[in-house]
């Protein structure tokens, strides 16, 4: 979809004449073009077109009789503009007069007070005095919102910004404005509490302190803190952040606003779950198993313990990564595995792996789409991924694009995905079946009728659908951007995938391509860094490839592997057949295990233990998922142990590795700074050549546009249909997992988001549920042999004949489960935990917001004087 | 009564069963239809252009240009209706819709032919019930008829109509708000522009008119725009129906030509003051209008839109309201507050916070807990409201109420005063400069 073209104009500003891009709102051009603030509350160019309500923005135009608002205004050639009139001055002290009416002007115990833009705009523009005597409006406050945010309803000036954000950003449709005029107030419909995955940004948006986060009320004053900017580790989606930082404590998180990134938006999580950095379960020494207790060790202990077990391990060790696992650790330990032990038995992926030349073609530069290309391209395809919960912020991005670009969005899953309602069109196959769903739609855009037939009925689809799904995609335009989750990629998929971007020629389409959603967060950069079994750092071929992790698994339950070092890695929450790495980690010699908690992995099954960093402690870089380095910079000094001498506690991961290294009489252990480290891995992967840590900055560097990788174009070869899955019947239900938002260890230990933590919940169709006889909220068990708990969610979207169970839940994880069909049964009716639902919002107005008419007004007799 | 009148709204309105379709066509009913089939949509439009006439719905837009600006193209274009009446003292278009709701819908088929609209919808407001029964008779009689429907009368022209009722907000009347309510969401106004001739209804052109403009149609395609124009005066031309209430001897709805005098509509088509009183003052146009005082020079003037605009006023929709000198300014300045007050749709700044402060101050007058210098306080924020705010209405009350200040000043200051005595607090000595500028002095620096 062609994006607006920029034509320079001139135009006259306070007698100046000022050069902007045509149709940038007055007060855009006027700020960073002009030099001229023209103050604003409503206007939030994030939230769409302006709506012109606060009226803050008043100038004056020539040629128009009345006072025009600057958001809405968009600078035309010769436009001539005043901004310093008294007439415009006089137009602004009324409204910040007006504003401030019902305000409580309680600045000195508000949190918004010192980055308040009322006060700002009040100082510079106000009248500096009110004439107002009346009451005030009243209302009962602070009130709960949601268990996140409090809501201060005498402080609101009624801005609409937070309204606009819920029915037009994040679409959840919640908040709106009760009653009307001077009356109005922002509430939720029903008085139910607000919770939605994006409602933090609200707090971001308010110019008022009307809504604060509850987390951070009352913590510090903007004079106390210091803002620190890094990336968000949480998930792929790598939003940039600014963390508020008050005495070596993250107390609050922000977006740090990259249009190529994230748009400005944190989810949630992101935003809430800096709490458990904090948290008192963190790790912070290290730790080594003496007989069946793993007991606090100094770190020479703890190292040389670890090096001598990958000593005797030699080529028979294996590792793991996952989580925060930064491109140096990562490129770091694939050296000392693979360069320096000699296996290269190494996996990021909690799936089977795709082979060396589909990885490569994969990541051909040419093929790669970026984040804006969601909002502009003619067509978004998802395949078996829900943005929602694996990259939170994508899903608004799409939403934008739909909203406002008229992007065609196609979902093809098997789980209902939280874009569906947006989507023009949404394909169902069965779980699991990703890869007979591309082979599939390959077949039907390559008009192969035979392949179509085969393939798509082993996805549970039909030939008909899938080939009205191919017309759907094709239809809107060429420029198409293909979302693929990991979990898609096994046996052929990925080969299917590279047919259907060479068929539909997205590597020579700009703005087009694919755009792959990693199962961790910096999955790319790990990839990248030749933290894989098939491939050395930036893809090149090892002599002798290495097992994936059910390899490892397996070889460590079997004995043909030793140790395994676990990277921010917990197999038994987050890789499939927990019984299976139960067994592995029970038979495995020493298992080395970098961790932040207690995970059931650490405590039952680890021999040494590292404490990991947090996110705002590391330093380092990371690949977001469209080729992005991102730089990861400490914003916070990293805990002491328990003694709190120096050089005890919490070290740099990178250091740890290079000191085991060390330990061991490794080139490896040759490094004496990050950033070595850093420059080490730039010269080593060959697409990263010139890249320095300064020009990554805080913005990023994309490598994907100024690098060329050599790889051959891809040639669609025909494909085998892949055997159908058994399907669901005699009882029996087909079961797919999906891996909520909220199901995470710092969801886990952050306590404003308790409320939300993922429990497990089985998704039923209303046929199932109405066969089994299961009420929606039941309590149920699900499985085969091994069964789960969890309680029963009838939703209508779920094809009959599947269930749908979360995955990485820290109880009734679903990972036991290793069989393709389950049983359903019913345990008996739910049981409501009372603090598991958030408290009611009571009735916003205390009494009535004005004093009746009848009444006399409560005001003493004053002296006049 | 006015001689030589030629009602042309009003003619016969009382015939009984007008508002039916038979005896609406046996009066010559659905004639101006087939004529303007026969016509290009484009010699429609300069007849009404020709016409001069403008909306009677409060602004006095020129109805010809609004439906130029309509652009041409395939698009889907509507025509609204705007029979959301809710402005304090009118009642005109109430009768009209009730006795000859099928000149309405005559004029709503010609005014979509030209434009090009597709579809139509009359908003008529919610207390309107019966009215709206009567309009949705009418439709489903004219649909019946064939004048509404496919291919209307067998030509290329199309056009659905639809009635829908109101939920009784008077922002509801503006017509962005409208369009807002019309989609379903919550009737609050647009920023414009766009304006709806651009983008309107479901980001479609749109013509919005009033029901007395929109039955003008008809009669003007009789008499021909041109001829249609002698009525009149030259920048107010046609025939105005006005909504006489107050304190006159007889209320009510009558058709006037453009530019009779104010005199002669109070005097002789109201029957001038009750027994033993005398006028005092009057909304000319409906109570957002700014009041005038009844002195002769008033009474002078010609009734039409611009005439009143140049005496500091307006014609607004033609509602008239009269006070006589048994009515206190204070009650109808607070009365007047207290209305948009309770209206103000609370989007923009000056309108909620303005209003909503008006209307405190005009009932601590009441409450007998003012100063003069409150009144200061007023007319600077109907000042600071005015020219400012997101549509009309915060203007609304502030021109009435600034404009009650400026003319009956003497009359709110004898008021506080007395109110005061009552409430025992003594005279107010008006000391205290409040205007923009109030408040604590800034400290003095002691000198270097």
């Amino acid at each position: 979809m062609p994006r607006p073209e920029v034509k320079e104009i001139t135009f006259s500003l306070d007698g100046r004449e000022v050069t902007a891009p045509e149709g940038m709102m007055l007060v855009d051009a006027a700020n960073k073009y002009g030099d001229t603030e023209i103050p604003v509350f409503c206007y939030e160019p994030k939230l769409g077109q302006p709506v012109g309500a606060c009226r803050m923005c008043l100038v004056e135009i020539e040629g128009i009789p009345k006072l025009q608002t600057g958001c809405s205004t968009p600078v035309r050639d010769g436009m001539v503009v005043h901004t310093q009139t008294e007439r415009v001055h006089a137009a602004q002290r009324a409204v910040v007069e007006f504003l401030l009416i019902n305000h409580p002007l309680d600045c000195p115990v508000c949190d918004k007070g010192g980055e308040c833009p009322l006060q700002d705009i009040t100082y510079g523009w106000g009248p500096g005095t009110s004439r107002f005597i009346e009451p005030k409006r009243h209302f009962k406050k602070p009130l709960e919102l949601s268990p996140l945010i409090a809501i201060d309803r005498e402080r609101c000036i009624l801005c609409y910004r937070c309204v606009r954000y819920s029915q037009e950003i994040s679409e959840d449709y919640q908040l709106v404005l009760h009653e009307r005029g001077a009356a109005s107030y922002v509430g939720t419909f029903d008085g139910h509490p607000y919770v939605a995955p994006f409602s933090g940004n609200i707090i971001e948006l308010c110019p008022v302190g009307a809504l604060t986060s509850r987390a951070y009320r009352f913590r510090a004053r903007p004079w106390d803190i210091e803002g620190a900017g890094t990336v968000c580790a949480g998930c792929p989606a790598q939003c940039n952040v600014e963390l508020t930082v008050r005495d070596e404590r993250v107390l609050r998180v922000l977006a740090r606003d990259h249009d190529e990134v994230d748009d400005g938006w944190l989810c949630d999580k992101g935003r809430f779950s800096y709490q458990s950095v904090h948290s008192d379960e963190r790790i912070v020494e290290p730790l080594v198993r003496e007989g069946t207790e793993l007991r606090p060790a100094s770190w020479e202990k703890a190292i040389s313990v670890a090096a001598s077990a990958l000593k005797k391990a030699g080529d028979r060790a294996a590792a793991l990564a996952g989580g925060t696992t930064t491109n140096e650790e990562a490129f770091l330990l694939q050296q000392l595995i693979r360069d320096d032990l000699g296996s290269s038995h190494l996996s990021a992926r909690t799936g089977p792996e795709q082979p060396l030349d589909v990885l490569r073609a994969l990541a051909d530069p040419k093929l790669q789409a970026s984040v804006p290309d969601l909002e502009f391209a003619h067509t978004v395809l998802l395949v078996d991924c829900d943005p929602i919960d694996e990259a939170p912020v994508w899903d608004l991005r799409i939403r934008k694009g739909v909203r406002r670009h008229g992007t065609k969005l196609v979902v093809a899953s098997a789980r209902p995905t939280a874009l569906d309602p947006v989507a023009t069109s949404a394909l169902r196959f069965a779980p699991g079946a990703g890869e007979s769903f591309l082979v599939a739609l390959d077949a039907a855009l390559s008009g192969d009728t035979g392949n179509l037939g085969g393939a798509a009925s082993a996805a549970g689809s039909n030939a008909t659908a899938v080939r009205e799904f191919a017309e759907t995609l094709r239809a809107a335009g060429e420029e198409v951007v293909i979302v693929y989750g990991e979990r898609a990629l096994t046996g052929d998929a990925g080969r299917a995938l590279l047919n259907v971007a060479a068929r539909l020629n997205l590597g020579a389409i700009a703005n087009a391509g694919l755009l792959a959603l990693p199962g961790t967060p910096n999955g790319r950069g790990l990839r990248e860094a030749g933290f894989a079994p098939g491939h050395g750092p930036g893809y090149t071929s090892v002599a002798a490839p290495g097992r994936d992790a059910a390899g490892i698994a397996e070889g460590l339950a079997n004995g043909e592997l030793h140790t395994v070092w676990l990277h921010h890695a917990d197999p038994l929450r987050n890789y499939p057949d927990r019984g299976l790495w139960e067994r592995a980690l029970g038979t495995a010699q020493t298992v080395i295990a970098v961790e932040s908690q207690l995970t059931d992995t650490v405590r039952e099954h680890a021999d040494v233990v590292f404490p990991a960093e947090a996110y705002p402690e590391k330093e380092g870089t990371l690949v977001h998922p469209d080729g992005r380095l991102q730089r990861l910079r400490p914003a916070i000094g990293r805990p002491r142990g328990t003694g709190g001498m120096p050089g005890s506690g919490v070290r740099p991961l990178w250091q740890v590795i290079v000191e085991v290294a060390k330990a061991l009489g490794f080139e490896t252990g040759s490094f004496l700074t990050g950033a070595q480290v850093s420059r080490k891995l730039f010269e080593t992967v060959p697409f990263y050549a010139g890249i320095t840590l300064d020009e990554i900055g805080g913005r990023g560097v994309r490598w994907v546009e100024r690098e060329e990788f050599v790889s051959p174009d891809w040639d669609p070869a025909s494909l085998s249909v892949p055997a159908a899955l058994p399907p669901a019947g005699e009882g029996k239900l087909r079961l797919g997992t999906y891996r909520p938002l909220w199901a995470a260890k710092e969801v886990d230990l952050s306590p404003a988001l308790q409320f939300i933590r993922a429990r497990q919940v089985a998704e039923l169709s209303p046929a199932d549920a109405a066969a089994l006889g299961i009420g929606d909220g039941d309590r149920i068990e699900v499985g085969n042999g091994t069964r789960v708990r969890a309680q029963a969610k009838i939703r209508a979207a779920i094809p009959a004949g599947t269930v749908f169970l979360a995955e990485g839940t820290r109880e009734d994880n679903a990972n036991v489960l290793t069989h393709g069909l389950v049983e359903v049964v019913r345990v008996g009716p739910g049981t409501t935990d009372p603090s598991a639902v958030p408290a009611q919002v009571q009735p916003a107005v205390e009494g009535l917001a004005e004093a009746p008419q009848s009444a006399p007004l409560p005001i003493p007799p004053r002296e006049v004087t | 009564m006015i001689a030589n009148i030629d009602t042309t709204l009003f003619k016969d309105i009382d015939e009984p069963g007008l508002n039916t379709i038979d005896v609406y066509q046996r009066r010559g009913g659905y004639q101006m239809l087939r004529k303007a089939l026969q016509m290009e949509p484009g010699a429609v439009l300069d007849e009404m252009l020709a016409s001069g006439v403008r909306g009677r719905g409060g602004a006095g837009f020129a109805m010809g240009r609004k439906m130029s600006f309509i652009p041409k193209g395939t698009m889907e274009k509507y025509l609204v209706c705007n029979a959301d009446e809710s402005e304090p003292g009118t009642f005109k278009d109430r009768e009209l819709m009730q006795k000859n709701p099928h000149l309405l819908v005559e004029g709503i088929i010609i005014g979509a032919y030209c434009i090009g609209a597709t579809k139509a919808f009359i908003f008529i407001r919610g207390e309107y019930d019966y009215v709206a029964d009567i309009l949705d008779a009418a439709v489903a009689e004219a649909k019946a008829a064939g004048y509404l429907g496919e291919r209307i009368l067998g030509s290329d022209h199309s056009l659905d109509l639809v009635v829908h009722r109101g939920a009784g907000a008077y922002i509801c009347g503006e017509e962005t708000a409208l369009l807002d309510s019309l989609e379903g969401k919550r009737g609050n106004p647009r920023l414009k522009p766009p304006f709806p001739a651009v983008q309107g209804l479901y980001q479609g052109p749109t013509l919005i008119n009033n029901v007395e403009t929109l039955m003008n149609v008809p009669v003007i395609l009789q008499m021909g725009g041109a001829e249609y124009a002698k009525i009149g005066t030259e920048t107010s031309t046609g025939t105005k129906l006005i909504s006489i209430s107050g304190q006159v001897k007889y209320p009510g709805n009558y058709e006037i030509v453009l530019g009779t005098p104010v005199r002669d509509i109070l005097f002789d088509l109201a029957g001038g003051p009750l027994e033993g009183r005398t006028f005092k003052a009057f909304f000319p146009g409906g109570s957002s209008a700014p009041v005038l005082p009844l002195t002769d020079e008033v009474l002078d003037l010609p009734y039409d839109f611009d005439s009143l605009a140049k005496a500091g006023s307006m014609l607004g929709s033609g509602a008239i309201i009269v006070f006589d000198d048994s009515t206190s300014i204070v009650d109808v300045a607070y009365k007047t507050a207290h209305f948009y007050r309770h209206e103000s749709c609370g989007k923009c700044s000056p309108c909620r916070e303005g209003t909503n402060w008006t209307e405190k101050m005009l009932l601590r007058i009441k409450n007998g807990d003012a100063t003069p210098m409150d009144l200061d306080i007023i007319a600077s924020v109907c000042e600071q409201i005015l020219g400012n705010c997101l549509c009309v209405l915060g203007d609304a009350m502030a021109m009435p109420i600034g404009s009650m200040i400026k003319h009956f000043r003497p009359e709110f200051e004898a008021y506080i005063e007395q109110r005061r005595e009552e409430a025992g607090l003594g005279i107010a000595i008006p000391q205290v400069n409040r205007d923009a500028s109030a408040g604590p002095k800034p400290l003095l620096r002691p000198a270097a």
